[in-house]
């Protein structure tokens, strides 16, 4: 009773406020609230701004690359020149068309990865939580391995032994070893959450479990769910190019970790090729700075005292 | 010159998102050595704003806008950090509402203690300056080697208190220092205090919602209201005659519940919008006695009757005269809520058949922690029934059982021993203690709860015609516009009128009453024969509490339901309850109508209830 007028709620953990603010913050404009806050935050515009550019190429793909990524007809190993302007690989295709058509394959990975180990871990995470007892012990006890088991060396293992290849088995791969920290996190708030009266009172106005979590529950993690996507997508992005790196990825698609698997292993820095190398860590680092910058928006989404400076 | 002098403050709230707020405007007043003033006011009137703003503790977006704040000769709205940090504690120190949250829990108290004395280069021995100053709050020396999380919410705000006097400062800020505390525990902690500060000297700005504690304890007393300080008068005047509508209204809330006939007011409406600008007084739109000049002319705080009042019909001599606490104060204020008491119930009420029968009722709780199990009984050997049109109330304090019966009345925990029964209207009997599954669905159709808090019982993202279709398409299959129109109709059956105005608001939007409102048109919807309210008033703002009362009286009269009324305030259940069940440590050790129990209270426990009570009138009595 003693908070004054504009309560600004404790920062950290309560998500609950959130939707509400978002709400209050959209008066006046057309656009959604949550659009609003993460906009006013320089970082976050920049973030926003450098990944639409990325997704804006990852869809036109086709019409700025120049040539076909596997059309090997080019001499081989060139430098940068005006018809290819980073010139061409050992193979003698096209760097800056593979680099256009790269971020194609990054953007679907982390977008597919991202959004199953999400899904994953949700699930996983808010079964535990809310049930509790043995089942809740039984799954904390996958996420606990989850979390302990390094994730590279698996990833490795999981993607050299399996018997088939291709995009798909690379995203599962990801999802499969990443989706535990996501897990954790949403179970200790719905763990905060499920005791709240209006949980008990859903109970009282006789709705199921399953739709108490689905639409008294989840719309108050919102801020956090979209937190764990994008952490989980960042996450995603890093494992296929490594794992294409270390010459795991598919053969048959152009991505940046394939390009740089091949740049290194068609001695791009020996033949002085430096764009050959370049050009896709630096794609690569510049869209998880993206992804990095856009949190700092997200952070003030779930936190409102970071909104007012 | 005045120990504390505040002049001209105003502090503006100025959100990026919201419009800018003026949270405190114009405040002047001083506190001389010694005294004991209350600053009173309910949420959102700037009280808290203003204490923050005397310590210098706001953070953004809350900002100093004017005036200045002398203490001691130092003005501190200007003072530096350092200068700041050589005042603050050691002449100006302060006891927050959480302030037993601010221990820091993984350090002794002896540690925190021997903290704050090398913070303050104090020589001498840790130990026994820490233990006098325990003393002085009347704990033992052995809590000096206890954690926080080992003591009691009461005991870890004694600690805070110590620790705020531990460098003997010459004021101390307290800010809501006994809410959320138990009556009795609050009790303690107020005698206390009052006997410290006749014994140190120190002067004191309690800051409180709860006007029969302020009145009790302070020798001056400020009201606040929409930022502005509306009267000013030693607290002995205010209690004989209030000079300010909105004084008198909160005053009115007030009676002693042993008094043959009780009667307490309410004042509708809401506290004003600060962020628009207004012109007139703040007060006028829920003012009884409001004339015309009110709504054009800002009235100013000016001297009347050794006090000061914002009051443009006070000034000019045209209240009318009241003697409040007694029967008629209530009528000549306006809204008011008689005590139904046994009053005009039904003669047959007490002779219908129960619709819920609890009989030798148990719970124990056990807790296995390694090898060895510990078992509380939480509940011991309970009956009582619940009759149509019968408010039953059950009384007692924190830890006496009260939430577990009612977790075990509404089937949401079993007892270990006993049984509980259900009689529905066609006569079907239900063992409700062994209730799962659908059938457990089916009986919350006609037992259901009013919670404690309405600001958590209502989901924040989701819309009042939300929360008031899931009964109804759960119980009654009722679906869109049938669900939407029968949404309707239970809002304006709990005083929501126009309902169309609060269908698709979202809980952040209303109220605290208004939200409280929703949650028992909720409760409502499936048309149940009991009704669980759990403290329903205690997180409510005093002004509207009789209003919520009022409402559950009606409904339960009305619609003949039973209801159980969980509380330990006896003032609110001598004015809605029938009969009273008095609850301690899991025992009945009273029962009966609540003019007898309350009236005449035979048990101790009762009597020590009854005594803990902040009671303005008895002071007034008895001096």
């Amino acid at each position: 009773m003693s908070t004054p007028a504009p309560a600004v709620p404790a920062p950290g953990a309560d998500t609950e406020g959130v939707q509400a603010a978002a709400t209050a913050v959209a008066r006046g404009t057309r656009l959604p609230g949550w659009f609003v806050i993460l906009w006013r935050n320089r970082k976050c515009r920049i973030g926003i701004l450098m990944l639409a550019a990325f997704v804006l190429v990852a869809v036109f793909a086709p019409l700025i690359a120049p040539y076909d990524p596997r059309d090997d007809a080019f001499p081989t190993s060139l430098g940068p020149t005006a018809d290819h302007w980073l010139g061409t690989t050992a193979q003698g295709e096209d760097v800056f068309s593979q680099l256009v058509v790269g971020a194609r394959t990054s953007l679907v990975v982390g977008l597919a990865a991202g959004v199953l180990s999400t899904l994953i871990g949700l699930v996983v995470g808010l079964t535990a939580g809310f049930v509790g007892g043995w089942v809740d012990e039984v799954l904390s006890f996958l996420i606990n391995l989850g979390l302990v088991v390094p994730a590279l060396p698996l990833m490795v293992t999981l993607a050299a032994y399996a018997p088939v290849r291709g995009l798909w088995l690379i995203i599962i791969v990801i999802s499969v070893t990443g989706w535990a920290y996501g897990a954790r996190i949403k179970r200790s708030q719905i763990i905060t959450l499920r005791t709240r009266d209006y949980i008990t009172a859903a109970r009282f106005a006789g709705d199921r479990t399953a739709r108490i979590i689905a639409r008294e529950i989840v719309p108050n993690m919102t801020s956090l769910i979209v937190v764990g996507f994008m952490g989980a997508a960042l996450g995603a992005i890093g494992g296929e190019a490594g794992l294409a790196f270390l010459g795991l990825g598919d053969p048959l698609t152009v991505s940046w970790g394939t390009m740089l698997n091949q740049a290194s292993l068609g001695g791009a820095m020996l033949t002085g090729q430096w764009a050959w190398l370049i050009a896709p860590g630096l794609a690569l680092s510049l869209l998880i700075t993206s992804f990095t910058l856009i949190n700092f928006g997200i952070d003030a989404l779930s936190n409102p005292h970071l909104r007012e400076d | 010159m005045a120990l504390l002098e505040v002049d001209h403050l105003s502090v503006t709230y100025t959100p990026r998102d919201q419009p800018a707020n003026r949270a405190v405007h114009d405040v002047s007043f001083h506190i001389s050595e010694g005294e004991f003033v209350g600053l009173l006011g309910e949420s959102g009137c700037g009280k808290s704003t203003l204490g923050n703003a005397v310590l210098r503790l706001l953070s953004p977006p809350a900002r100093i806008t004017g005036g200045r704040v002398t203490f001691d000769g130092v003005d501190l709205t200007t003072a530096d950090e350092e200068k700041l940090r050589e005042l603050r504690w050691v002449d100006l120190s302060t006891v927050f509402q959480s302030s037993m949250n601010s221990l820091n829990p993984v350090i002794r108290v002896h540690a925190q203690f021997a903290d704050t004395f090398a913070a303050h280069k104090v020589p001498g021995d840790v130990t026994e300056r820490a233990t006098e100053l325990l003393e002085l709050v009347a704990l033992d020396r052995r809590v000096l080697r206890a954690y926080p999380h080992e003591l009691s919410g009461g005991m870890k705000q004694r600690v805070a208190l110590a620790l705020a006097l531990a460098l003997r400062p010459k004021l101390v800020l307290l800010d809501e220092p006994t809410t959320g505390l138990d009556v009795v525990v609050q009790r303690g902690i107020l005698t206390r205090l009052a006997e410290l500060r006749r014994e140190l000297g120190f002067a004191v700005l309690f800051i409180s919602h709860d006007l029969g504690t302020v009145l009790e304890m302070a020798d001056r007393v400020m009201v606040m209201y929409g930022g502005e300080i509306v009267e000013d008068r030693r607290a002995a005047d205010m209690l004989r005659e209030p000079r300010h509508p909105y004084s008198r209204g909160l005053l009115g809330s007030y009676a002693d519940p042993r008094l043959p006939d009780v009667r307490v007011s309410y004042i509708p409406g809401r506290p004003p919008d600060l962020s628009r600008p207004h012109t007139g007084c703040l007060f006028a739109a829920r003012c009884p006695h409001v004339e015309d000049a009110c709504r054009t002319t800002h009235p100013d705080l000016l001297p009347d009757r050794h006090g000061l009042v914002r009051c443009l019909v006070a000034q000019s001599d045209r209240l009318p005269v009241v003697t409040l606490g007694s029967a008629d104060a209530a009528t000549t204020l306006g809204s008011h809520f008689p005590a139904t008491g046994t009053l005009d119930r039904p003669a047959d009420a007490a002779e219908a058949a129960p619709v819920l029968t609890v009989t030798g009722v148990s719970k124990r709780y056990t807790t296995r922690r390694g090898l060895r199990t510990s078992s509380v009984e939480a509940v011991r050997d309970v009956s009582f029934a619940l009759r149509p049109g019968v408010v039953t109330a059950l009384v007692g304090q924190s830890g006496s059982g009260k939430s577990t019966l009612a977790r075990i009345v509404t089937a949401v925990e079993r007892p270990t021993s006993g049984e509980v029964r259900f009689t529905g209207d066609d006569g079907t009997d239900v063992r409700v203690d062994r209730l799962r599954g659908a059938a457990l669905r089916d009986y919350r159709r006609h037992v259901q709860m009013v919670f404690q808090d309405p600001f958590s019982a209502l989901n924040p993202t989701r819309t009042v015609a939300y929360a008031l279709s899931r009964p109804l398409a759960n119980f009654a299959g009722l679906r869109g516009a049938a669900a939407r129109e029968r949404a309707a109709q239970l809002l304006e059956s709990v005083g929501l009128a126009p309902a169309g105005q609060f269908l698709d608001k979202l809980p952040h939007q209303l109220s605290g009453g208004q939200r409280q409102r929703v949650v028992t048109a909720r409760a409502l919807a499936p048309d149940p024969r009991v009704l669980i309210a759990d403290e329903p008033i205690s997180m409510l703002d005093v002004s509207i509490r009789a209003e919520i009362l009022e409402l559950l009286g009606d409904l339960v009269r009305d619609r003949r339901l039973a209801m159980l009324y969980i509380t330990h305030d006896l003032l609110s259940a001598r004015l809605l309850a029938d009969e009273v069940l008095v609850l301690n440590q899991g025992v009945l050790v009273e029962r009966g109508p609540t003019r007898e129990v309350i009236g005449a209270a035979r048990d101790e426990y009762t009597r020590l209830l009854l005594d803990s009570i902040p009671n303005p009138f008895a002071k007034a009595a008895a001096g």
